[in-house]
């Protein structure tokens, strides 16, 4: 059986219950006890997020003030279990409109037990999907904590049943203004030796989509990867536009796409969700273009004193640029004094972190500012052991570049009372573990 | 369901302390039960609320019952909710009151609204009041004939609750029929998925006492069910997915060409946005091709990019789970990983959860190609600040020089470590390189030489101590000043705490007596003296038999202490393949993350002894060496020494592939061995001496292991067997232990047979159904192990079996042995006929 969860807590830092829902009798009603004596008040706590106490197995994450723990008593699927966990606690955010904490949680418990006694019954997932969900749920998410009046709006018919063919889409939807927003966010993964060569860098992709579109339209969705254009050129028989091609590593699809039209057209195909939606996620690890370059130098003179040079190039085009750049230089704790120089931006020390941290609003491209430190250190008699660096991490966000150099080419809308629509594209990369070492 | 209030024992001083507020709630409540006023309804959600926000927080509102269940006379769907929700929470400690809302809920369960008849029927079924069961039947009949779905899904989960409540109950009034019924021929998915789920649980609980059941439970996974689930599987929710692709895998598809076709009926799952079905679908692929050599690999290819996404995306904890599966695979494969190594680099801000998988990894797929890199990476984490990885990965970049690829740069690396100056640095490095030694003594020379320059005194872990002195003792010839270290470490004798260091110490003083004697006389003596005085019995005894065989026969007792050695060639797994297959099994499960079988940590009476099933798969490498045992004492420590697994304390066995030492570290050792129980014996009894066999036929006594019994007498051939035999692992590895071999043969297994083979959980059912049970079983193409056992009827005469299967041979070895000698031939023959119509029936 996948999960047959035996019980779901909500708990705050302390330990204290915020909701607790148990759904089968197999465990008893102590187990939060057992939660808190075993894992949270020990070292345990975070070193491991699968935890047998007993006969009893924990499953827990941590998402803000909260932890999130589901019991089980029988050998559950682990995996299938912490998905069900983060679907569940996305759709509460959407409920509750972006936050997921302690407080959110407090003003909203009424409708988030009604919501788990929907997702889940006698320990089976149920019905995640937000919009059939949308014809059981009464209470309205309380969006801040001041409105705490329950709806007052009429409950929709729940006999208005979603057909089976399209689950994830209601019929009869309107609207005035047919739109598509379409959002390629790229996380960028690197990590960099302190000879500069790369010894590890991906991207993980998603493609988000936000559908305000009337009726059951059909969407096809083009991109410049290797497949999609190569099965194309042979179809047309024409040879393959030139340009950059990109090579996928992997691609998963929401489940509204028709995979087997993306196996044998390589189209991406699909009638979407309404609202906002994860159309599509990809992985690629050849061919980044990496937005930043750093060329750190970290001298030690003597045992107080440390000088810090950092330049940062800017690679993407010179028309664009980067904003909310931090780049966090590790100093030993024993730091006492720092003095910067910085050609762009501003830097300070953080002690609490243990980091120079050097941010820059707007960083264009094709540049590269420095930052040279005098970092003085407290003479400690203890510390005669070499000084363990952590890398140089870096936050970024560049927008329109993808450095996958992934493109939408085309998206096609087609509905039977054949309506216009406005699509809108926008790019933007992150950073996701930048880290360099120095 | 006890009330949360009894959780909740420190509740924060800001949450009222109750009392008052509920009787001021009660009397509000009543007040409003039967007010027809308008705006009624808003002020008893006001109320309503106030009421579940204390239940929550743990405030005994168990006393407002009869209030709440008056003000739910409403026609309002909110209140309705809210209400059920308090109801549900306190019937079962409130049995009478419970009792006044069936009416209400029963009148509900008729309502016009869908909705309603949902919700009502869901909280009927969850009052779990046991004496209330009779009202549930009727309402859950007509609930399953619903004309809305949303109904009669919740009605099939309702039946569950049923069963759960009152099994027989929900038996008799025939509700597993009905959900058969519904579940191959309701519209909707979800209902389908939910009569799975349900038929699934109630059928394998009756499957023990009733024989239909277990048919029904059969017929689950029968080609016409599973080709109807499969056909529909994109219009099930994703969790729905994931509950019928693990009903496919245990399936036994008749050919390979049907294998191929639900292979690629399920290709495109593999590109699911939800993980948890992309790890079901690979878990299908796995297992349908297990037999398929080729296939198999194949899979592994395909398999590789969708786990490696699933790996970088999703919370740390999301990808543990997919990452122990993984670690899984690159165990199982590590060729088919080894070139994506660098996906197994540790990122610095992971948690140590993910790291340490990730470690393992990196050791895994380490071969000629990519070590360097593995290595100069792994060298990187030994100067992290997170001080468990940094040992684990030091131990890595050991396991990996074990692992004998470019050794060479791997010792300067060692070397290095030890010249750190970090006390964990030094001690996991020394540990590390004493299992080097062992192992390549070719480079002796080099790590002898840096080793020597270490201080003793800057060594304080015991197991790094162990391993300094073992050298110190090793290669005394080679470095200088050892006699003198020796000497000085036996000084202090009274402060060594750890009794692994004495009694290595003990050893070492004497290896380096026979190579130095002049040097080391005195610091023997001293030795000597110290451990026959010491309070641990180890130690005691390990000085008085070095002391008592020196006065015996120096050069006796040189051949015992310092035989030539030989290189280890393989450091042994601890972890039997049997285990390691069953962990396979149970792919996409917790299994995984426990590196343990299922039943090790659901069935009760496995829980604490983990050992049994490590010792059932060792159990012929047991036999093999019993006569080492009289010397097991001596052996055992310095296998404490020898063994990589400094990480015990630190892991706790949590990974378990350190490895243990099977192979004895002397090349000489059954010599050596044989010829110390000889002088033992002589030492304490000089008249015995020269008799070792009788002494070993002694040992074998106390074993329980003597001469088997005498041949099986003939008696009627007709034994029944218990249709229900039950014997836990435990008994039966105690049995095993003490029985004899009654009966060891050779069968050979039909073509039939070979061919069901590829699901090896055939041969279980089959055999189960002639009354023998298996018990545990593993392996891997072309052989199987499986240990059966069997009750005789009415009598608690057990027949126990293992059975080693060649399936490229043909051929199934069989031992038997038996509680009741006199019956094994018997049994045998039993064993036999039900074996060869294994794969024909």
């Amino acid at each position: 059986m996948p999960v047959a969860a035996s019980a779901i807590y909500f708990l705050n830092l302390r330990g204290d219950v915020l909701i607790n829902r148990l759904y089968r009798d197999d465990v008893g009603g102590n187990m939060v006890d057992a939660f808190r004596m075993h894992i949270m008040q020990t070292k345990e706590l975070g070193t491991c997020p699968v935890r047998q106490i007993g006969g009893c197995s924990f499953f827990y994450m941590r998402i803000s003030n909260v932890y999130v723990v589901i019991v089980v008593s029988s050998n559950a699927n682990v995996a299938c279990a912490f998905k069900f966990v983060v679907e569940a606690v996305s759709m509460f955010k959407s409920y509750f409109g972006g936050a997921f904490d302690e407080d959110a949680i407090r003003n909203n418990f009424v409708l988030i037990y009604e919501l788990l006694d929907e997702i889940m019954d006698f320990g089976y997932p149920q019905n995640l999907s937000p919009e059939i969900l949308k014809l059981y749920i009464t209470q309205e998410g309380v969006r801040s904590p001041f409105s705490s009046k329950a709806s007052d709006k009429p409950i929709p018919n729940a006999t208005l049943q979603v057909t089976g063919a399209v689950g994830w889409r209601r019929e009869g939807l309107v609207y005035k203004k047919n739109e598509v927003f379409l959002d390629i966010v790229e996380s960028v993964n690197l990590l960099m030796s302190s000879k500069g060569s790369v010894l590890r860098c991906d991207v993980t992709g998603k493609i988000l989509m936000k559908c305000f579109l009337s009726g059951m339209p059909d969407l096809k969705l083009g991109l410049n990867d290797k497949i999609g254009l190569e099965k194309e050129s042979q179809m047309k028989s024409r040879p393959a536009k030139s340009g950059k091609t990109i090579e996928l590593d992997d691609v998963t699809f929401h489940q509204c796409v028709n995979l087997t039209r993306f196996n044998s057209e390589k189209t991406v195909s699909f009638v979407p969700p309404d609202g906002e939606f994860e159309l599509m996620k990809y992985r690629i690890t050849e061919g980044v273009n990496l937005p930043f370059r750093v060329l750190p130098t970290i001298k030690e003179l003597g045992r107080t004193r440390m000088e810090v040079n950092v330049k940062v190039k800017s690679v993407f085009g010179a028309k664009m640029f980067a904003l909310g750049v931090v780049v966090k230089i590790p100093v030993p704790k024993q730091t006492a004094k720092t003095s910067f120089q910085v050609t762009s931006g501003r830097a300070k020390y953080n002690a609490a972190i243990d980091c120079l941290v050097w941010k820059i609003r707007k960083f264009p491209g094709q540049t590269e500012p420095t930052l040279s430190a005098e970092v003085e250190l407290i003479s400690t008699m203890a510390e005669k052991k070499s000084w363990t660096k952590p890398p140089i991490q870096m936050e970024f966000q560049v927008p329109m570049f993808t450095a996958s150099g992934l493109r939408v080419r085309f998206l096609k809308v087609w509905e039977k009372s054949g309506y216009n629509t406005v699509e809108w594209v926008r790019y933007i990369t992150k950073a996701g573990s930048y880290e360099i070492r120095s | 369901m006890a009330p949360p209030a009894q959780s909740q024992r420190s509740p924060s001083p800001s949450q009222p302390s109750g009392k008052s507020e509920v009787s001021d709630l009660k009397l509000q409540l009543r007040q409003l039960a039967g007010s027809r006023a308008p705006g009624v309804d808003d002020s008893k959600r006001e109320l309503f609320k106030k009421v579940i926000s204390y239940m929550t927080i743990g405030i005994d509102v168990s006393s407002l019952f009869g209030e709440m269940v008056m003000c739910s006379a409403t026609s309002d769907i909110v209140l309705k909710k809210m209400c059920y929700l308090y109801v549900g929470n306190y019937a079962k400690v409130n049995p009478d009151l419970a009792l006044l809302t069936i009416n209400f809920l029963q009148r509900d369960c008729r309502d016009e609204d869908p909705m309603i008849r949902g919700l009502a029927l869901r909280s009927l079924c969850s009052l779990r009041v046991a004496n209330l069961v009779e009202y549930l039947v009727g309402p859950l009949g007509s609930g399953l004939k619903d004309s809305n779905s949303y109904v009669r899904m919740v009605a099939v989960m309702g039946v569950l609750k049923l069963y759960h409540i009152s099994a027989s109950t929900c038996i008799d009034a025939d509700f597993p029929s009905i959900l058969k019924h519904l579940m191959l021929h309701d519209s909707d998915t979800q209902v389908v998925a939910n009569c799975l789920s349900a038929l699934q649980e109630i059928w394998s609980a009756e499957a023990s006492t009733s024989e239909e059941a277990s048919r029904e439970r059969e017929a689950l996974i029968s080609k016409p069910v599973i080709y109807y689930l499969l056909n529909r599987i994109k219009e099930f929710s994703e969790w729905a997915q994931c509950l019928v692709l693990e009903l496919v895998t245990k399936y036994v598809p008749s050919d390979s060409s049907e294998i191929f076709d639900i292979m690629n009926l399920l290709e495109d799952r593999l590109q699911h946005a939800n993980g948890a079905v992309v790890l079901a679908t690979i878990r299908v692929f796995l297992q349908l091709t297990l037999s398929m050599t080729d296939v198999h690999q194949q899979v592994y290819e395909r398999i590789k990019a969708p786990l490696l996404t699933l790996v970088s995306s999703g919370s740390p904890e999301q990808s543990y789970a997919v990452l122990s599966h993984l670690h899984l695979l690159v165990m199982r494969a590590p060729y088919v990983f080894s070139s994506d190594y660098k996906h197994f680099y540790c990122q610095y801000n992971e948690p140590s959860y993910v790291k340490r998988l990730k470690l393992e990894m990196l050791t895994a797929v380490a071969n000629e190609s990519n070590t360097y890199e593995i290595v100069t990476e792994l060298c990187e984490y030994a100067a992290n600040v997170d001080i468990p990885i940094a040992r684990e990965s030091i131990r890595a970049v050991g396991k990996i020089a074990l692992q004998q690829y470019d050794v060479n740069a791997i010792v300067d690396r060692l070397l290095q470590f030890l010249e750190m100056e970090k006390d964990y640095v030094t001690a996991e490095a020394l540990v590390l390189v004493k299992d080097l030694l062992r192992k390549y003594p070719q480079w002796s020379h080099d790590c002898i030489a840096v080793v020597g320059n270490i201080s003793s005194k800057n060594v304080q872990e015991p197991k790094a101590k162990a391993a300094l002195i073992w050298m110190l003792g090793e290669y005394s010839q080679d470095m200088q000043d050892a006699p003198y270290v020796l000497e000085s470490l036996v000084e202090n004798w009274d402060e060594e705490h750890s009794a692994e260091v004495r009694l290595h110490l003990l050893t070492a003083v004497m290896k380096c007596f026979f190579k130095r004697p002049p040097e080391t006389q005195s610091a023997l003596g001293a030795a000597l003296a110290a451990g026959i005085a010491d309070f641990h019995q180890d130690v005691h005894d390990r000085a008085l038999f070095y002391y008592r065989i020196l006065r015996y026969n120096v050069s006796v007792a040189e051949r015992v202490v310092n035989p030539p050695k030989q290189a280890v060639s393989v450091f042994a797994d601890t972890q039997s393949s049997e285990i390691k297959d069953r962990i396979f099994d149970e792919f996409n499960s917790l299994s995984v993350l426990y590196q343990k079988p299922s039943y090790m940590f659901t069935d009760k009476e496995h829980r604490v002894p983990l050992e049994f099933a490590d010792e059932l798969g060792n159990l012929s490498i047991g036999e093999a060496a019993n006569n080492v045992v009289p010397t097991q004492m001596v052996e055992e420590n310095d296998k404490d020494l020898l063994l990589t697994t400094s990480e015990k304390e630190e892991t706790k066995g949590s990974r378990n592939n350190g490895s243990a030492y099977t192979v004895p570290y002397d090349g000489s050792s059954t010599s050596v061995f044989a010829s110390q129980a000889q002088i033992e014996s002589a030492v304490s009894n000089p008249t015995l001496a020269g008799h070792s066999p009788q002494a070993s036929f002694a040992i074998d006594d106390l074993l329980g292991l003597g001469i088997p019994a005498t041949p099986a007498v003939p008696s009627p051939p007709q034994l029944k067997l218990n249709t229900k035999a039950a014997l836990d692992p435990s008994t039966f590895q105690q049995k095993w232990r003490q029985l004899p071999v009654a009966l060891s043969q050779e069968i050979s297994v039909n073509p039939q047979g070979v061919a069901a083979l590829t699901a090896p959980q055939a041969l279980l059912r089959h055999m189960q159904s002639h009354s023998i049970h298996c018990i545990a079983s593993g392996g891997q193409s072309p052989n199987f192990k499986f240990f059966f056992f069997a009750q005789k009827f009415e009598e608690s005469s057990n027949y126990l079996v293992e059975c080693v299967i060649n399936t490229s041979s043909a051929k199934a070895q069989v031992k038997i042995k038996a509680d009741d000698q006199n019956t094994s031939q018997d049994f045998s023959t039993l064993f036999e006929s039900a074996f060869s119509k294994f794969g024909t029936s």
